[in-house]
């Protein structure tokens, strides 16, 4: 009865460690503040908006895709994708790109789009009819 | 309004059933009657309220703000019907009525069966309740009008004539970035309308439409399956709640056992219907991404599954002196299913994973949020409460442990192996709420192992027997199962199954397939209604080897395929014969596929929908016995410009630097000719040159491609630059933004090789080996799962 608690308990804490050394190594944090995300170069996931108004590049041969997400501090950062262009990539209210910065580019592995269910009205500039 | 008052008296109709109940309970017998009564309201309330939005679904009826939003005259009959759900007013009726529905039910169950009907209607009424709270017209309200709030509605919902009245004028707007007009909706415009004798309905024409994401088949019955499930889980919780209630814990388990397989069945179905959504449609590549939404609903899933499993163990070694092995556990585990398909409901609802999932809404709003943490935080202090008070009288009547060989513990330690699984992904889900996130390794890594002891246990488990087993006598039964598992396994090594993780997976699940197989082959030409747990766990074993199979034996590639120009893809020979219009106003691009004689063929989907204002995309499957070929589509190239299937397409403004392969170019200006805007405008020849600088290891190039048109057609002349190996075209300019599209490719020789255009499709392509067995396993789970229900049921009889 004792020796198999004892060796229930070990396996416990073999697992519990096992989980908590893969959920650390595994981990990616959220980061909206592009300077941070610069400096870092971690792989984490970078949250922006994506700048409209600057070049972006779609090469369909070696399929990247490029472009310019910008930060709530309007700092700016080139993001180069391994893919092509996510669906509802237009009507993003916000893209969350996973990756890391290097060379002077987030090298992104994923590009997730935050689409609005509801558009509500709240980007709609008024100028009168 | 009648939407209101159904919703208000179902509402009211549970809090009071759910009152009536508990004082019946506790000893007031004439208040059952009233309880009964108040119940009955309740579900009849639900389903008119539900049937009311389906019929303003139906009608069109556009001056709801749901109706509005999620639907419009264009949806096809099923899909129309499937927007009663696409929103998550809906969704939380959709729930609520199933709840209405299944507990209908329950109460004839609970009737006929002792004394349960008070304690198990009290809690399950209780439930309802807070769902019920959740769309009365105080929190999200389905049936809000569209003018409850000032709405933006899109120009091209309103019916144009109407758009020109005067009164009007100060109610449109436009946004500047895109030139879209909205009108504003809101008291004062009704009013307006009213006194120019313009109803709402005739104003209001069109609605917003459904994400043509959820424009599919799967959309109609995934989200309804799943809605049963979770509807269905607090029937077991409701017992299990009853039976703390009551300090009785025998019965409740024969009792209950019926309904947690129901509910497990129900529920993983829905889970899967969800895969297959997002492997057939979505094209996601694959049927599983450990997507914080799909994990939130398979937690409580696996959980659930722990629980019969123990419950099974309480259920056997139950006896007249012994309430059996387990009794905590159980309790344990139905109440956290249950608790834990709120949290999935709270994760994805309350906008906490907002950047983490693809498909979770976005924030409700601060007092939907808390509700629903009300909701959850009240039905976890209430089952920990409960059994944090009875925990002592638990501990005394539970009886001690069972011997080490003996399928008693080998379901618990199959339990808890499961319980950790739950635990992975459960960290692993809820990782954003700390604003972090894991990568899918974490779950692979994770689960793998984890899934080798269930595939053994699976196998071992129903080799050893109740009680004690010998060792020589569980070697000699497995006889069988070991010598097929390891030749299959050997199978499997020599087909590329080379990981060592793997091999030990792939030998477990085949394990559990043939222990079970020669067991279900014995009982079925007996006795069927027995055979449903062996059938169930064939099944898994069966989604195993395909999970094994297609996941990590999968290959995939990005290939071009020219029009009418074969290309060998995986020993295929896949031709791109063009693309056609659909019903639907889709393009299907051909692609037909040949091996050894044999054609098939893909036809993967592109469009460009005006909802998302963007490319979608759907691949196609072509299925055989032992692999799919899964196509989805990239890109297609018209090739009428030049340019993207032969360069890079960037787009500069002027006085920016863009860097291509090793040589940085600036778009300095352009040169515009004086007469050239006239003759552009006369639709005569003209030339606007675009001056770029190219700069390549410390080399300075000033080139002057042309943009316009030379003798009456497009000048397409790349201007080459071979030290720099790059050749430079224009593709398109803004004058008015200042900027230039170039078609950038590296150098080539002057002449040019072919005046041909060249049609070019480019799609991913992947071979996904047994990923068929996936879904036969799922098939045969839930059919192993409902054989088990029908037995169950009997046995629940008293």
């Amino acid at each position: 009865m004792k020796a198999r608690h004892y060796i229930g308990g070990a396996i416990i804490l073999v697992f519990l460690g096992l989980l908590f050394y893969n959920f650390t190594r595994t981990n990616i944090e959220y980061e909206s503040d592009f300077t941070k995300v610069m400096q870092s170069g971690k792989v984490c996931k970078a949250t922006g908006v994506w700048v409209k108004e600057k070049s972006f590049q779609e090469n369909i041969q070696d399929r990247t895709f490029i472009f310019y997400l910008r930060d709530a501090k309007n700092n700016e950062m080139k993001v180069v994708y391994k893919g092509t262009k996510p669906n509802n990539f237009e009507i993003a209210t916000n893209v969350v790109v996973t990756g890391k910065y290097e060379n002077g580019y987030f090298q992104a592995t994923d590009v997730l789009t935050k689409c609005p269910s509801k558009y509500e009205g709240q980007n709609i500039n008024t100028s009168g009819s | 309004m009648i939407g209101n008052i159904l919703i208000t008296i179902a509402f009211i109709g549970a809090v009071f059933s759910g009152l009536m109940y508990f004082l019946n309970y506790r000893g007031y017998q004439n208040t059952l009657n009233f309880a009964r009564i108040a119940f009955h309201t309740m579900a009849t309330s639900t389903i008119l309220a539900s049937v009311f939005l389906l019929y303003l679904i139906l009608t069109h009826q556009f001056q709801y703000k749901y109706v509005y939003s999620y639907s419009d005259t264009s949806l096809p009959l099923g899909l129309l019907i499937s927007t009663f759900y696409a929103g998550q007013e809906g969704s939380f009726l959709l729930w609520a009525l199933w709840m209405a529905i299944i507990g209908v039910i329950l109460q004839q169950y609970t009737a006929v069966r002792g004394d349960l009907e008070p304690r198990v209607m009290a809690v399950y009424s209780l439930v309802q309740s807070f769902l019920l709270l959740m769309i009365t017209p105080m929190v999200k309200n389905p049936f809000a009008l569209i003018y409850s709030e000032p709405f933006m509605a899109t120009a091209n919902t309103i019916n144009s004539q109407l758009l020109k009245l005067p009164i009007l004028a100060d109610y449109i707007f436009s946004d500047k970035a895109t030139g879209q007009l909205y009108v504003k909706i809101d008291q004062s415009l009704v009013s307006a309308l009213q006194s120019a004798g313009i109803s709402l309905r005739e104003f209001i024409i069109n609605g917003r439409g459904l994400n043509p994401l959820l424009q599919n088949f799967w959309m109609q019955i995934h989200p309804p399956v799943l809605f049963i499930g979770f509807a269905s889980m607090s029937v077991p919780f409701a017992f299990a709640f009853a039976a703390l209630i009551k300090n009785d814990y025998k019965e409740w388990i024969k009792q209950s056992f019926p309904w947690i397989l129901f509910a497990s069945m129900v529920l993983g179905l829905g889970i899967m219907l969800g895969g297959y959504w997002a492997y057939g449609v979505l094209g996601w590549g694959g049927y599983w991404a450990w997507d914080p939404v799909e994990n939130s609903s398979l937690i409580p899933w696996i959980v659930s599954v722990a629980a019969i499993h123990t419950m099974l163990v309480q259920k056997k070694t139950a006896n007249e002196n012994s309430i059996g092995a387990f009794a905590k556990t159980n309790l344990v585990l139905v109440i956290l299913s249950f608790v834990l398909v709120l949290y999935s409901t709270f994760l994805t609802r309350s906008g906490v994973l907002g950047d983490a999932s693809v498909h979770s809404f976005v924030d409700p709003g601060y007092f939907a949020y808390l509700l629903l943490l009300i909701f959850m935080g009240t039905f976890i202090a209430l089952g920990a409460g409960l059994l944090i008070y009875r925990w002592k009288y638990l501990q005394q009547i539970t009886p001690p442990q069972n011997k080490l060989l003996s399928r008693e513990f080998a379901l618990f330690t199959g339990s808890v192996v499961l319980g950790a699984s739950a635990l992975v992904t459960f960290l692993g889900t809820s990782a954003p709420i700390l604003g972090k996130s894991v990568q899918v390794e974490f779950y692979n890594k994770m689960n793998l192992p984890l899934g080798i002891i269930i595939g053994l246990i699976n196998g071992l488990s129903l080799l050893i027997k109740w009680k004690e087993t010998e060792g020589k006598e569980l070697l000699r039964k497995s006889t069988f199962s070991l010598v097929s598992s390891i030749i299959l396994t050997i199978i499997m090594f020599i087909a590329g199954v080379k990981d060592f993780n793997m091999i030990l997976f792939a030998f477990a699940s085949a394990f559990a397939f043939f222990v079970n197989a020669e067991i279900a082959y014995k009982i079925i030409r007996r006795n069927l209604e027995k055979a449903g747990a062996y059938i169930a766990h064939m099944g898994l074993a069966l989604l195993f080897i395909g999970v094994i199979a297609s996941s990590k034996y999968d290959k995939s590639i990005d290939v071009n395929l020219v029009k009418n120009e074969p290309a060998d893809v995986f020993g295929y020979k896949m031709i791109f014969t063009g693309y056609s219009p659909t019903e639907d106003g889709k393009y299907a691009f051909k692609i037909l596929i040949e091996k050894d004689g044999k054609q098939y063929e893909a036809a993967p989907i592109m469009y460009y929908s005006e909802f998302n204002q963007g490319i979608m995309r759907n691949p196609d499957i072509v299925p055989f016995v032992t692999k799919d070929i899964y196509i989805s589509p990239l890109s297609y190239d018209d090739g009428t410009s030049s340019s993207s299937s032969e360069g890079t397409t960037l787009q500069i403004k002027k006085g920016e630097k863009v860097k291509y392969g090793e040589s940085e170019i600036e778009f300095v200006s352009f040169n515009f000719p004086q007469d050239a805007m006239q003759k552009m405008m006369a639709g005569g020849d003209f030339e606007i040159g675009v001056k770029l600088i190219v700069r390549n290891y410390g080399s300075k190039y000033e080139i002057e491609p042309k943009y316009g048109i030379r003798n009456g057609e497009r000048i397409d002349e790349p201007t080459r630059i071979k030290d720099a190996n790059i050749q430079i075209s224009v593709q398109s300019i803004s004058a008015n933004e200042g900027a230039v599209s170039l078609t950038v490719g590296p150098y080539s020789s002057e002449t040019k090789t072919s005046e041909v255009k060249r049609e070019v499709l480019a799609v991913t392509a992947s071979i996904k080996p047994f990923v068929g067995l996936v879904w036969l396993g799922t098939v045969v789970i839930v059919l192993g799962f409902f054989i088990a229900m029908v037995r169950r049921t009997k046995e629940s009889r008293v």
